[in-house]
Formats: structure tokens, C-alpha cells, sequence
């Protein structure tokens, strides 16, 4: 009897494999079949809505991006923004998280509570007043602006940097304060798993806090900084909302903008051009989340438990 | 010489304190200070254009109570509820277990399977709107209707007849990875041994699966819950890339009414309104998460 019993559970287990391979390639399929057109289209000569195989195979949608139209120019400003928004996260992040694993206050507790409704403040809920906020500090760079360069050229160029509506500063801060909260809980329960004995072994040995911070603490915070700078880039480059809200000059355009813009030209959209900037744009993202993967768990866990 | 007199332990508390400014600053600037400044301007009648941009004016709570009156509020909301049920709640909790709970099977290719299915949670919304505009283009060439043609369903014009259901699908499919992740590290902690105390018991799949795993996976589905939800309720991009709220308001999810009041209709005080809702509800799903899951800090 017993050997009947493993025959039969050997067979219920091959017929248990076999489902779960059905189940599997039905949301494989699933899964992969939207990138099908996305992918073929942008090596197609005559690429259309339609997923069809070319007939003639080309390059000439890429370079046609990048040297006939301004492909180049999103992408170095999407490099520029996000790379600068995901370096001030990880500089904030990692001094924030250090502090507030460290600190001991009463109300170090409601804080944190506080930093996780901050996370999921819906970002649709926050663009009125915003924009507001956004008006007003840009009045008063522009006013500065105007007051200490008096050439008109200077200014201008002076604004698009430091504007905040229409201008590189603004996008950075708004997109570098919406990864923020997230980034702040890894790095707090980073640092709450490093003893603070390291630290106070430093200190007797008549370490500055800065010294502390930069020769023991950042070496060991590296692999939180990984996690944290990865979701942050990652949010932060797929992001729409505060590209349209803030950008308008084509100049100042990332990637994300110019793809909705090409999108836009009903009556001419070019097949190839827009297939191409997708995966374009879609590659940075598909690389940093291979690395990010290992991550996902212990952050999700981590950042909402505890 | 106040620096003599304070201890090491305090003077690190006071250096602490300068540590975390900068990041609390920003957050406080452009997240936690719009935030109820929101709360003003939905007191307001301010707006983009005409006499209100220029001079606007307190108006009490006009705006809350013509929200509660607006017809287009109410479908924004149940378009918004059936949105995160369908896509969050379900959708990507169902396909994301099925996963999991394939994948721990003994069987081959899990590494390919496992990367395709986590693909498109790494594409950005914009993409993720633009691909899925040519599966659900029109006419017998678009791709989705050649694969229902496979099983003899005429063409359809899937935004225009199943708006709803069209994006609940997208979002399903750019979702399923997370689920899976999170429960497969859920499923994997846990213990064996509780397995094959069942099965030497003589107890069924079924019987192991809804005593055995779904108890235990409980506090795992919760919190994937409370991460997907919020996550969903803030969606913006991804659905307003694929039907812009339409067609006639069918897809308008909060974060669009939000937009579309605002900036197409131009009325801030109006949107404020909407965002302040909308605040509100996120807060409270917070809240009520944050307790029951008993967050340690």
C-alpha cells in the first residue's frame, strides 16, 4: 500500500508540473506579448500601429532620433535631471536615515509614522498646490535673477537652471522630494542593523562625526544606498506627472515628455521614431530593476513593517 | 562654553538633529506644506483664467458641497474604486499567487519564466500606455483582436467598449511581478515541516492550500494589500497616456478628474477640492494599515 501511495503521489505531482507549466506560459504570454510590437517596429523601415514582421530590417529609426531629431537632447536631460534628483536622495536619504536610526526623542516615533503617510500621499493630490508653491519660489529666483544679471542672455540662461516651473532646479527637488520618504525608511532600517559600536569605538578614538560618518558608517551603508538610489532612479525616470506639469520649453524636455509630445502628432505620427525613443527610454529602467530585483522584498517589508 | 558642559551623548543628539534637516525640509517644502495648503485652496474660487486668477476669493465650502453634488465625482470615484479592485486587489494578487505558487514547483525554465513575468514592472508608465495602445488598436490587424480571432471572436474597439476593463488588464499585466515577489519570499518563510506534518496526515492539495498556506501567508497578502492600493489609487500617467480619463469620463480615476479639473478646466479651488478627497481617503487606507499591520518603529 505504501508503494501504491508514491506511485500515485509521483503521478498527481507530474500532473500538478504540467499545470503549473500551462499556467506559466499563459502569463508568460501574457506578459510578453506587448513588447512584441514595441520591439520589431523600431528595427522596421515601414513600421506601423500594427505588429507585423518588416520586411526590411534597419537601424535608421535610431539614428533618425538621434541626428534629425532632438533624441539626443531628452536623453541628456533625463540623465541630467534624474541623475541629480537620485544623488540628492541618496545624500538626504543617507543623512536622514543615519539620524533618525540614531536619534533618541520622544517624538522620534510620531516622525516616522508621519514619513510613511508622506510616502503615500497620491502625487495627482498634490499638483494644484504645488504649482502653486512651485509660481511663487519661481518669482522669486527670477526676481534675484534679474536683480544681480543684468544681461538679458545671461538671465535667461541663468533661469532655465534655477527656475523652478520651466526651468531644471524645480524638476529635480519635486521629483527628488517624491522618492524621498521611501529612501529614508531603508536607510533607517539599514542603519538600525549596524551596531552602534563601531561608531563610538571612532568617537574614543577622537573621530569627528564627519569622519565617523564618511570612513566607517558610508563603506557599510553602501549596499542601503544601492537599494535606495536604484528606487529612486527608477521612480523617479519613469515618472510623467511632474514632467508635464513642469516643463513646457522644448529645450528643457526628458524623455518621458518627449515621447507623450511625438505621441501627440495625430495627423503625423511616426511609427518609427516613437518605437525607437520607447525602448530608448525603456532600457535604463529594465537595467537598474535587474539589479533592484534582489532588493524588493527586504525593502517592501522593511519600509512598511518595520 | 556651553559645548564643555554637554555630554557626547548630546552633542551627537543636537548633530543628529542637523543630519536629518535637509531631508525633512524638502519633504516638509513640497510634499507635507502642499498638502494643507491644499486644504486653503479648496476654500477658495481660484482659478487659471478670468476674474478668479487674478483675485481670488474665500468661498467657504462651496466647492465641497458642489463636489458632493457633482454626478462626475461619484463615477470618479467608483471608476477609481473598481480600478484598484480589479487591477490591485485582484488581478495582481491572483496572477502574482498563481506564479509564486508555480514557480516553487520542481519544474524547468523558472529563470525565464520568472524574468518575463517581472518585465513589465520595470517599463515606465508612459511606455507601458503607448505599447498597449497598439495590443488594443482597432480593426482585424490590431493584435489583441488577431488573438481573440484565434478562438473566432469578432474584432473589437477595446478602449472605446471595455474602457474600464481595458486598463484594469494593463495594470493587471505591469503588476503581477510584485505580487509575486512579495509572496514568494511569503511562501518561503513558511517552515517545511508544517507541509509534511499535513501530508502524513493523508491531506489534500486543497486542504493543504486553504489551511495550511493561506493562513500563513495572511500577513504577507496584507501587506502587499496595503502597498498596492496606494500604489494604484496614485496612478496618473499609465492611464492617462492609454484614454485621458475617457471615453465620456469611463476612465477617469481620481488622479485624472484631479488633473482634468485643474488644468483643462482650469479650476484650482475646484481641483483642490478633489485632491483634498482624495488626500483624505490615502491617509485613512494609511492609517487603518499602519495600525493593523502594528508597524514597529
Amino acid at each position: 500500500m505504501a508503494g501504491g501511495a508514491t506511485v500515485e503521489s509521483a503521478a498527481s505531482q507530474r500532473r500538478g508540473n504540467l499545470r503549473a507549466y500551462g499556467i506559466l506560459l499563459f502569463i508568460s504570454f501574457y506578459c510578453a506579448v506587448p513588447f512584441l510590437w514595441v520591439l520589431v517596429a523600431s528595427f522596421d523601415a515601414k513600421p506601423s500601429q500594427f505588429l507585423r514582421w518588416p520586411e526590411d530590417v534597419t537601424f535608421s529609426n535610431y539614428s533618425n532620433l538621434f541626428v534629425n531629431e532632438s533624441g539626443m537632447l531628452w536623453l541628456l536631460n533625463s540623465v541630467v535631471v534624474i541623475g541629480i534628483a537620485t544623488i540628492i536622495v541618496l545624500v538626504f536619504a543617507g543623512l536622514g536615515g543615519y539620524a533618525l536610526s540614531r536619534t533618541r526623542a520622544w517624538w522620534k516615533a510620531p516622525l516616522l509614522y508621519a514619513i510613511i503617510l508622506v510616502r503615500i500621499v497620491p502625487p495627482p493630490a498634490l499638483i494644484v498646490p504645488v504649482y502653486k508653491v512651485m509660481l511663487t519660489l519661481n518669482d522669486g529666483v527670477n526676481a534675484t535673477i534679474n536683480a544681480v544679471v543684468s544681461d538679458p542672455s545671461q538671465a535667461l540662461f541663468l533661469s532655465r537652471i534655477f527656475s523652478f516651473v520651466d526651468g531644471y532646479l524645480g524638476l529635480i527637488l519635486v521629483l527628488a522630494a517624491m522618492q524621498l520618504p521611501l529612501a529614508i525608511w531603508i536607510m533607517k532600517t539599514f542603519f538600525d542593523a549596524i551596531p552602534v559600536d563601531y561608531e563610538e569605538a571612532a568617537a574614543l578614538d577622537g573621530a569627528s562625526t564627519l569622519q565617523t560618518l564618511r570612513r566607517i558608517l558610508l563603506p557599510l551603508a553602501l549596499p542601503g544606498l544601492a537599494a535606495a538610489g536604484l528606487f529612486a532612479f527608477i521612480s523617479a525616470w519613469g515618472d510623467f506627472l511632474m514632467p508635464l506639469m513642469f516643463t513646457s520649453s522644448p529645450e528643457l524636455q526628458t524623455l518621458p515628455l518627449g515621447l507623450f509630445r511625438a505621441f501627440l502628432r495625430i495627423d503625423r505620427i511616426d511609427y518609427g521614431f516613437l518605437t525607437a525613443l520607447a525602448v530608448i527610454y525603456t532600457l535604463p529602467a529594465v537595467i537598474a530593476f535587474s539589479f533592484a530585483r534582489k532588493f524588493l522584498t527586504r525593502t517592501f517589508s522593511g519600509g512598511v513593517k518595520g | 562654553m556651553v559645548g564643555m558642559t554637554l555630554s557626547y551623548e548630546a552633542r551627537k543628539q543636537l548633530y543628529l538633529r542637523l543630519l536629518m534637516a535637509p531631508a525633512l525640509l524638502l519633504m516638509a517644502g513640497l510634499i507635507v506644506f502642499p498638502a494643507f495648503y491644499a486644504i486653503a485652496l479648496s476654500l477658495t474660487n481660484e482659478a487659471l483664467l478670468g476674474f478668479a486668477a487674478r483675485d481670488s476669493s474665500f468661498v467657504g465650502l462651496r466647492n465641497f458641497t458642489r463636489l458632493f453634488t457633482d454626478p462626475l465625482f461619484w463615477n470618479s470615484l467608483k471608476v477609481t474604486l473598481i480600478f484598484v479592485i480589479g487591477s490591485a486587489v485582484i488581478g495582481q494578487f491572483a496572477f502574482g499567487l498563481l506564479s509564486a505558487l508555480c514557480l516553487r514547483r520542481p519544474i524547468r525554465f523558472k529563470a525565464i519564466f520568472n524574468s518575463i513575468i517581472v518585465l513589465p514592472n520595470a517599463v515606465p508608465e508612459m511606455v507601458v500606455g503607448f505599447i498597449w495602445i497598439s495590443m488594443y488598436a482597432t480593426g482585424e490587424y490590431g493584435t489583441l483582436n488577431r488573438i481573440v480571432g484565434w478562438f473566432g471572436v469578432e474584432p473589437q474597439q477595446w478602449l472605446f467598449s471595455f474602457p474600464l476593463m481595458a486598463i484594469i488588464i494593463v495594470n493587471t499585466w505591469r503588476g503581477i511581478a510584485f505580487a509575486m515577489i512579495l509572496l514568494t519570499s511569503g511562501l518561503e518563510s513558511i517552515p517545511k515541516d508544517v507541509y509534511e506534518a499535513a501530508k502524513v496526515d493523508g491531506a489534500t492539495d486543497r486542504q493543504i492550500f486553504f489551511r495550511i498556506t493561506l493562513p500563513m501567508l495572511m500577513p504577507t497578502i496584507f501587506l502587499y494589500m496595503f502597498v498596492s492600493t496606494v500604489t494604484t489609487f496614485a496612478i496618473f500617467g499609465l492611464v492617462y497616456t492609454l484614454s485621458r480619463g475617457g471615453p465620456a469620463n469611463s476612465t477617469e480615476i481620481i488622479g485624472i478628474y484631479i488633473y482634468n479639473q485643474s488644468f483643462t478646466a482650469f479650476q484650482l479651488g475646484y481641483g483642490a477640492a478633489v485632491a483634498v478627497v482624495s488626500l483624505v481617503i490615502s491617509m485613512l487606507i494609511g492609517v487603518f494599515y499602519v495600525r493593523a499591520l502594528k508597524v514597529k518603529i
